[in-house]
Order: C-alpha cells, then sequence, then structure tokens
C-alpha cells in the first residue's frame, strides 16, 4: 500500500527532531579528548561540584514529593472556589525567567525582608549556601512534581476510595492502600521530571550562590574565564552521569507501563 | 493591477536593501575615518564604570544617532580574557586596573594603554548591616572579625577589586600593626561570600544578604550605600603611598589556567585601550576622543565621583605616538 | 431502620432539597427516577460519601449525618464494580476485614462462605482486568457482604451486565437478601428488576422525592403525572369526575368508584387494554369502538394508537394478536377495559 504524504511528513519531521536534539549534544560529548576527560574527573574540584548538583537536586524532589502531594491530590480530588488561581500560581515558577527567580528568593532571604531577618536571627543562611541553593532549586521544580503528582491521582477514579472508605478504611488508610499503589508511577514520573529540571537549573542559582558551585555554574565559569576547551569536559561528565542516574530510575521503575 | 504590484514591491525592495545597508552591522563592515561615525560599537568594561559609562553611552548615541554601544560589564581580567582567549569581538575595553591591560593584552591585543581615573577602597554597608551603629575608620577591623556577620569581595581572579580589598588588608595588618590580621580576616570570609564581580555584592547589601562589602568609593556614592573612608595609607587612593601599598602582594591566576602571577599594591589607576584589528576602528575612536574630553567623559566621571586624571596619560612619548592622531589632543605624557 | 430527615445537598449545578424518607429494617427498597434525578447522591450520602448541608440521616436509632464513612457499616456496590485493580479477587473480598478487627479464624470462614455462596472459589488469585462482567460484580457483591454491614447499598448494579447474566445475578441477590438480615437498597432503570425485587419504593426527579411507598402503589398507583409517565402507565388523561364518572373531552368512563376531587387525572396501563374485533360481552364496563391511527413495532410488542372520540389510547399486544386481529392503520377496531383498572388521582 502507497504510503499517504501525511505519513511522509510527520516521519520527516521526526527526523528532523532527532537530529536537532542529537547533533549538538553529539558534538559536544565527543570533542574532548579522553585524556581531558580522566584528568577533570580526578579535579577535586570538579567532582565535589557535581556532587553538589546530584545532592541539591535530589533534595529539592524529595521536598517538592513531602509538600506536593498532599497539595497535588487536594487539586485532583476537589473543586473549591479559585482552584485555577491555585494551579495557576503553582505553574507561576515555570513561566518566570530563572533570573528572576534568583533575585526574588534573594530578596526574600535577606536582612531587608521580615523573612530574611527571622532566617538570619535562626542562623540560617540562604545566601551562598547550600540551603539558598536547595530553596532555589525545590521552587522550580515543584510544578512539575504537583502537576504529574496530580495528573496521576486524578487517573484514578474517586469510586475505589469511596469503596475503601465505606469498607471501613479510613481517609489515610485509603490512601496509602489504594491511592498510593495505584499513583506511584505518575509520582515517580513527577520525581524525575523535578530532578531533572532541578539539576539543570543555572539562572537563578548564579545569583542566589556563585559558591558553592553546582556544576552548571562551573561549566559556565571555566567558559566564560578559559573557554571551550576548559569548560567542555566538565559539561560531558555532568551529561553523562545525568543520563545514567534517569536512565537507571526509569529501567528499575517503569517497566510494564500498561498495567494502570 | 500587476504593475502596481510590482511597483510596490519594488518599493518594499529597495527600502528594505537600503535600511540593510545604513545599519551596518559591525562584523567586517569598516566605516571610512572621514564618515560619521556609525555601527556597532563594542565595548568591554570594568563593573565600576558600569553607571558612568551607561551615561557616556547616552550622550555620545545622542550625538551620534548612527552609532549603537553595545557594552559588556565584567571583572577586569574577566573583559581581557573574553579577547585574548575567547576571542571575543571587542572595540574598546576599560579596565579598572590599568596593569591588566599591560599584562595581558599588550603586546598581543593592544598598542597602547591610556590612564585615565583613579579611586580609592571603602568599606560599604547599608541600615540592615549588623553593628552597623558602631563602626568607625579605628575599629572597622575589629567588626570584621566577628563571628556572626557576613562580608565579602569580589573574586581576586577575575576582578581588580578582588585583589585590591585583599591588599588593602594586608596593608591595615601593617598599618595598625596587629601582625597576623590579613590571615584571621581572611578565615572570617569563606569561599561563599565571593562573587565575580563586585557590582554583584550592592545587591546582596541592599537586599540584607551580606553586612559589609568592600568596593570602589565611586561605586558606593553612586549606588547610595553608607561607607568607611579608609586612611589613605591603606586605601590605594594616593599615588605617592605607592612605595608602600607595593608591600601588599597577591597572587592570582595568570593567563592560562594552571598559571598563576603576582599583581603588587599601587594607587588605583584606571586605563583604556583600543583593541587591534577590532571591528569598529572608526567608532571606537571616536568614542576615545570624546571619552577622554575634560567637557565629555571625563567630565560625567567628576560628577559620579570618581576623580579623572585631566588629562589622561600615557607614560612616554613613544605611547604617544602610537595613538591614533584624533587623540593626541586629549592624552598628556606622564610616568 | 433507615430515616431520612429533611436532608439538603448542595453540588455544583445540582440540589437535593429537602429529602424525607424512611427505610425499614431488612427491606430491600429500590430508588427509581430519570437520569440526574439525584439517586446516586442520595445513596452516597446515606453512606457518608458526600457532604450533607443541611438535615439528618438515621441508621438504626442513631443519627449518623456527622459520621465519617467508615465507621457507618454502609457497603456500597457501583455499576463499574469498582473493583481494586492491584489487588486479586481474595485480596479485594478480604480488604473490608482488616479494619474490622475480625479475628483470623473468623476471617477465613467468612471468606469461605461467601466464596461459595458466589461461586467465586475458582477466581481467588485471579487480578479484576481478568474477570469477565458477571464474575466482577459478584466479586462486589462478595466484597460487600462480608464485613456483614447494616445497609448495602447497589447502584445501578445489574445496569453493566448482558441481559443473559443480568436475570442470573438479579436471582442472587435476591436469595442474598432473603438469607441475610442486611437492609438492601438499590438504584435501578430497570421496571423488570424493581418489581421482581422491591417490596417498598421511591421515585425521585429533579433532586426531590416524587413519591414513595411500595412497588405495586407505585406502578399502578401512581399519585402524579410525573411519575405516572414514568411507570409507563402511557394513557395519562386530564378528566373531569362526575358521581363514578371521568369525562375526558366527549369520552365518558365508568370508574367503578367516586373520586374526592373533581377535576383530576386517570390513568390506564397499555397491557390493561384489550383489543378486539367486536365488543366483547364481558364484565369491562368499559368498551368502545376506535379506528386504529398508529402501530409501533417494538420488538417483541406492538403499541397500537388507538382514537376514540378525539382521544388517542395506547395499547400494548403482542405480534400474533397484531396478525389474529388484523390491525393496520385506519381499520376499526373494539377497545375494553376494566374500571380496576383506571387509577384515578
Amino acid at each position: 500500500m502507497k504510503k499517504e504524504p501525511f505519513f511522509w511528513v510527520t516521519i520527516s519531521c521526526g527526523f528532523v527532531i532527532m537530529a536537532f536534539i542529537l547533533l549538538p549534544l553529539i558534538e559536544m560529548m565527543t570533542a574532548p579528548s579522553f585524556s581531558i576527560l580522566k584528568e577533570t574527573i580526578k579535579d577535586k574540584d570538579v567532582i565535589r561540584s557535581i556532587w553538589l548538583s546530584i545532592y541539591s537536586a535530589g533534595s529539592a524532589a524529595l521536598i517538592s514529593f513531602l509538600l506536593g502531594t498532599p497539595l497535588a491530590y487536594l487539586l485532583a480530588r476537589s473543586d473549591f472556589q479559585g482552584k485555577r488561581l491555585v494551579e495557576s500560581i503553582i505553574d507561576l515558577p515555570i513561566v518566570i525567567p530563572h533570573p528572576v527567580v534568583g533575585i526574588a528568593i534573594l530578596s526574600v532571604a535577606g536582612k531587608g525582608h521580615w523573612l530574611g531577618k527571622v532566617f538570619s536571627e535562626l542562623g540560617i543562611r540562604i545566601m551562598g549556601s547550600v540551603t539558598g541553593i536547595i530553596i532555589v532549586l525545590t521552587f522550580v521544580g515543584l510544578p512539575f512534581y504537583i502537576n504529574a503528582a496530580k495528573s496521576g491521582f486524578e487517573s484514578i477514579s474517586p469510586r475505589l476510595e469511596k469503596v475503601s472508605r465505606s469498607l471501613g478504611a479510613s481517609m489515610v488508610s485509603t490512601f496509602f492502600r489504594i491511592t498510593l499503589p495505584l499513583a506511584w508511577r505518575s509520582m515517580l514520573v513527577g520525581i524525575i521530571m523535578c530532578s531533572a529540571r532541578a539539576i539543570s537549573e543555572f539562572g537563578a542559582v548564579v545569583i542566589v550562590a556563585y559558591h558553592p558551585m553546582i556544576a552548571p555554574v562551573m561549566i559556565y565559569e571555566r567558559f566564560e574565564a578559559y573557554g571551550l576547551k576548559y569548560s567542555q569536559p566538565v559539561a560531558v561528565w555532568l551529561v553523562s552521569i545525568c543520563l545514567v542516574l534517569f536512565l537507571i530510575l526509569r529501567i528499575l521503575t517503569l517497566r510494564r507501563p500498561r498495567e494502570t | 493591477m500587476q504593475k502596481k504590484l510590482i511597483l510596490i514591491f519594488g518599493l518594499v525592495l529597495a527600502l528594505f536593501v537600503f535600511c540593510r545597508l545604513s545599519y551596518a552591522q559591525g562584523d567586517g563592515f569598516v566605516a571610512k575615518a572621514s564618515c560619521e561615525p556609525q555601527g556597532t560599537l563594542i565595548i568591554f568594561h570594568a563593573g565600576s564604570l558600569t553607571i558612568p559609562f551607561a551615561r557616556m553611552e547616552k550622550e555620545f548615541e545622542a550625538r551620534y544617532p548612527k552609532i549603537d554601544i553595545q557594552r559588556e560589564a565584567s571583572g577586569s581580567q574577566k573583559a581581557a580574557r573574553k579577547i585574548s582567549e575567547l576571542k571575543k569581538p571587542c572595540d574598546i575595553i576599560a579596565s579598572a586596573d590599568y596593569k591588566v591591560i599591560d599584562k595581558l593584552l599588550i603586546p598581543n591585543f593592544a598598542e597602547f594603554n591610556i590612564r585615565f581615573a583613579t579611586n580609592q577602597m571603602v568599606l560599604c554597608y547599608t541600615d540592615t548591616s549588623k553593628y552597623g551603629n558602631e563602626i568607625t575608620p579605628h575599629n572597622w577591623f575589629e567588626i570584621l572579625l566577628k563571628k556572626d556577620i557576613i562580608w565579602g569581595h569580589s573574586d581576586p581572579n577575575l576582578d581588580p577589586c578582588g585583589y585590591r580589598s585583599l591588599m588593602v588588608l594586608q596593608l591595615a595588618e601593617e598599618h595598625y600593626k596587629k601582625p597576623g590580621l590579613y590571615e584571621r580576616l581572611l578565615a572570617n570570609r569563606p569561599q561563599e561570600n565571593i562573587r565575580p564581580k563586585s557590582v554583584e555584592l550592592i545587591s546582596l547589601l541592599q537586599t540584607g544578604n551580606m553586612d559589609y562589602a568592600w568596593e570602589y568609593l565611586s561605586v558606593a556614592v553612586q549606588h547610595g550605600l553608607k561607607y568607611i573612608i579608609l586612611p589613605d595609607e591603606i586605601n590605594l587612593r594616593d599615588y605617592r603611598y605607592d612605595d608602600r601599598y607595593a608591600k601588599a602582594v597577591v597572587k592570582v591566576t595568570g593567563k592560562q589556567p594552571g598559571t598563576f602571577m603576582d599583581m603588587k599594591g599601587r594607587s588605583i589607576t584606571y586605563g583604556v585601550t583600543m583593541v587591534k584589528n577590532s571591528p569598529n576602528h572608526a567608532g571606537a575612536v571616536a568614542f576615545l576622543k570624546f571619552m577622554l574630553d575634560s567637557q565629555g567623559g571625563l567630565k560625567i566621571l567628576q560628577e559620579m565621583g570618581q576623580p579623572p586624571f585631566l588629562p589622561s596619560r600615557v607614560p612616554n612619548e613613544k605611547m604617544k605616538q602610537s595613538l591614533p592622531k584624533e587623540l593626541h589632543s586629549v592624552v598628556g605624557v606622564k610616568k | 431502620m433507615i430515616r431520612i430527615e429533611n436532608l439538603t445537598i448542595h453540588l455544583p449545578g445540582f440540589n437535593l432539597r429537602d429529602i424525607n424518607l424512611t427505610i425499614d429494617e431488612n427491606e430491600f427498597f429500590v430508588l427509581m427516577g430519570p437520569t440526574g434525578a439525584g439517586k446516586t447522591v442520595l445513596i452516597e450520602a446515606i453512606a457518608g460519601l458526600i457532604p450533607v448541608a443541611g438535615g439528618r440521616i438515621f441508621i438504626g436509632n442513631n443519627d449518623v449525618s456527622k459520621l465519617s464513612p467508615e465507621k457507618r457499616d454502609v457497603s456500597i456496590v457501583y455499576q463499574d464494580y469498582a473493583l481494586f485493580p492491584h489487588l486479586t479477587v481474595q485480596e479485594n473480598i478480604t480488604y473490608g476485614l482488616h479494619f474490622h478487627k475480625i479475628d483470623r479464624s473468623e476471617a477465613e470462614k467468612r471468606l469461605a462462605c461467601i466464596i461459595e455462596i458466589l461461586n467465586l472459589s475458582h477466581l481467588q488469585k485471579r487480578l479484576p482486568a481478568n474477570l469477565s462482567g458477571g464474575e466482577k460484580q459478584r466479586v462486589s457483591l462478595a466484597r460487600a457482604l462480608i464485613v456483614k454491614p447494616k445497609i448495602l447499598l447497589l447502584d445501578e448494579p445489574l445496569a453493566a451486565l448482558d441481559p443473559g447474566f443480568r436475570e442470573e445475578l438479579r436471582h442472587m441477590i435476591k436469595r442474598l437478601h432473603r438469607n441475610s438480615n442486611i437492609t438492601f437498597l438499590m438504584v435501578t432503570h430497570d421496571f423488570a428488576e424493581a418489581l421482581s425485587l422491591a417490596d417498598q419504593s421511591a421515585v425521585m426527579d429533579k433532586g426531590r422525592i416524587e413519591q414513595a411507598g411500595s412497588i405495586e402503589d407505585i406502578f399502578q398507583r401512581p399519585d402524579s403525572t410525573f411519575v405516572a409517565d414514568f411507570v409507563g402507565m402511557k394513557n395519562l388523561f386530564a378528566a373531569r369526575f362526575r358521581g363514578t364518572r371521568a369525562i375526558i373531552k366527549k369520552l365518558e368512563v365508568e370508574l367503578g368508584r367516586q373520586p374526592k376531587n373533581s377535576n383530576g387525572y386517570i390513568a390506564i396501563r397499555p397491557e390493561d387494554i384489550v383489543l378486539s374485533e367486536e365488543a366483547l360481552s364481558s364484565s369491562m364496563r368499559n368498551s368502545f369502538p376506535g379506528t386504529v391511527t398508529r402501530v409501533f413495532d417494538l420488538g417483541f410488542y406492538y403499541e397500537v394508537h388507538i382514537e376514540v372520540r378525539n382521544v388517542i389510547f395506547k395499547s400494548l399486544i403482542t405480534k400474533s394478536s397484531l396478525f389474529e386481529l388484523k390491525i393496520i392503520e385506519g381499520a376499526d377496531i373494539f377497545l375494553s377495559f376494566k374500571s380496576t383498572a383506571i387509577h384515578n388521582f
């Protein structure tokens, strides 16, 4: 059977998009020599920087998971006045330009703001600290987790929960025995998206904390100071490590996607 | 009907070509020296020159509407490396330390170095700074040693203001006769309190994320910050104390990663030069003429709290001869 | 057993207003009404799954209006079965037992018992995705009954099943009700189901209860045009009453009793209208000559419209009767009905 033009158009677009994404990445990944890559990974600053990126992104994802799950559940199950507004607010961090996010957080974190004063009294430091980095990453990653978890909860019929309650289970028991086992895949996808977003954040972090240096900031600093040759190896290591981490996570957890 | 369409199309095309030609981009297009300055003019300058240069840009563009100035502010060493390492296109570079131009750009990327202004180091703070109502020119170093305050400076490897801050601290140890003061001060300033550009410290001060920061007096004035004026023996203002200043030495990264160079203390002197083989040579000359004019750029500097050299100067006659002839009238010779 | 007083519920786009209903212990109660009448809302309110704006709900002697669903001892079976997809049949059925503090041996006893009654022993280890509709519904019933609730709510439980299974399961539900002392409250659209299963019934429309009473009363003696129309009393006429006669336009019909009102309605079920080629000499007090105006093929039956003095009667006859009586549009025909078949209100 002759394939129609519609089919060819979709295939061509597919190829264009694959090329668009892969060409620059392949170029960058293959540019540094093996010896430079070896040297780079032995650099203590680089190791520290990549580890900080992974650790802070993971923390941001964990916080998003703990704080975001109840809200995602509420949004999935109930209808209330102003729900649209709340959903729009949750999406705000996606829309706001990254440096603006950094500046906004910095303004609240300093002693010029009442909240910043409270932090200062408590001895909590935000500017130039891991705490500050995690706060920024949580800010930008939250919407990704909440939206994914919300979708997951929405896909579970409320009747299942109603039956569970009629059989004697409290709301909490129902959530852990029925809702969670059925929604965990969506929540995991949300965590992965949130971490991915967090680990690649640059513009917001660099304003709040230049040191300690997360990997994207180090890559940028090295590029600005000494150029491609000095910064590419760090980029290659960061991308490789991230790819491996995410691949492992996906394989471990997303087998059999057809199971509801 | 057909003819009308062709006519309209032709007109639009002609208009497009005309606009394109008159708004020439800097790449490879060199304006003739006798023409009015036009095109794009790229200026890299020190962060501390941001506000005066913004005003200069406005006035210059008002005088020559065909020219479009694009400025990039950064630490001066970083700016120099953008030219020498990254080969970024640039017409003029103005540094907070003329020595940076000497060490990193001459002779491969620049031929001359015009010194045009001075400055001094001050310790800045705001209303929200801890111990702000106790600090004086006599006890500032004791305040900076306190564990519960946050104070910082810019990166010495990227910004002259950074190594100058360190020099002030070294000179203070000598001046106030407190051995070990320098090391103790550095111990109370973790790496998290360093930023690439000194101007970034201002927003940290203003939001209350930092209590004290080292800056140039001109910048403190321009941003309305409170500041402590230090004795001339340590504030790097006065060229007569150059011998004293020279006792402070700071090691910073050199031309290539892994190399280092020593910066010796010297009174703060700003330098400016044209980059060799720059995209807009004619425009650059015109701008320098305006900038170094005592009624032009130098006047703006004066008004903004940064004392200029009147006139600006090069160290010897030989260098003066290497300047474009249009600049001979505004540059003097002084060692 | 269940007493509902002035119940009011506000939902976005729908309101239940001033519901009053009493259901006796161990009764089989059927709730009917058009789609959107509020039947599901009402039963979910009894289960405590929907917040109540006003009024009270009593189960036994207890006011449960503020009690959370898990404490009410009310089980619910939905039309789409709502089986937990990640649990096996056995785990689904025994789910509720965890929360009722039943000891091991009692739990095993109950499981064995309910599995036997509902014929599920060969399915215990299966997941819901691998069950047929009928099997799913049996699991759903087992799950609901094993916790020995006081009330079992059924929301159109048979609607999604093949017609063949429907009858089988209907009999099973009747048996389950008889062999337990649980009050059953079922929502249905199917009149055959209602008539065969129910003791008492209520008809709802637009968030209110239109009529409640025994199932026969509802079907034979509706007290409003809405209910009459709903239960299929297709011959519904406005009438004036004089003595024991009802006058519809120019037609006079003998009721055999004197109504209390002088203006009202009469209603006759189409099945109660008998057609014949000639006038019947029988006990039927009402017999009229008429003309066939339309004939509708309804699959197993035919609905025949007959005009008698400008009044259109609708009758339901079998295919064979249609041929025997040679009924075609325009034919002359006699129709008769007993006065006892006439319901007036």
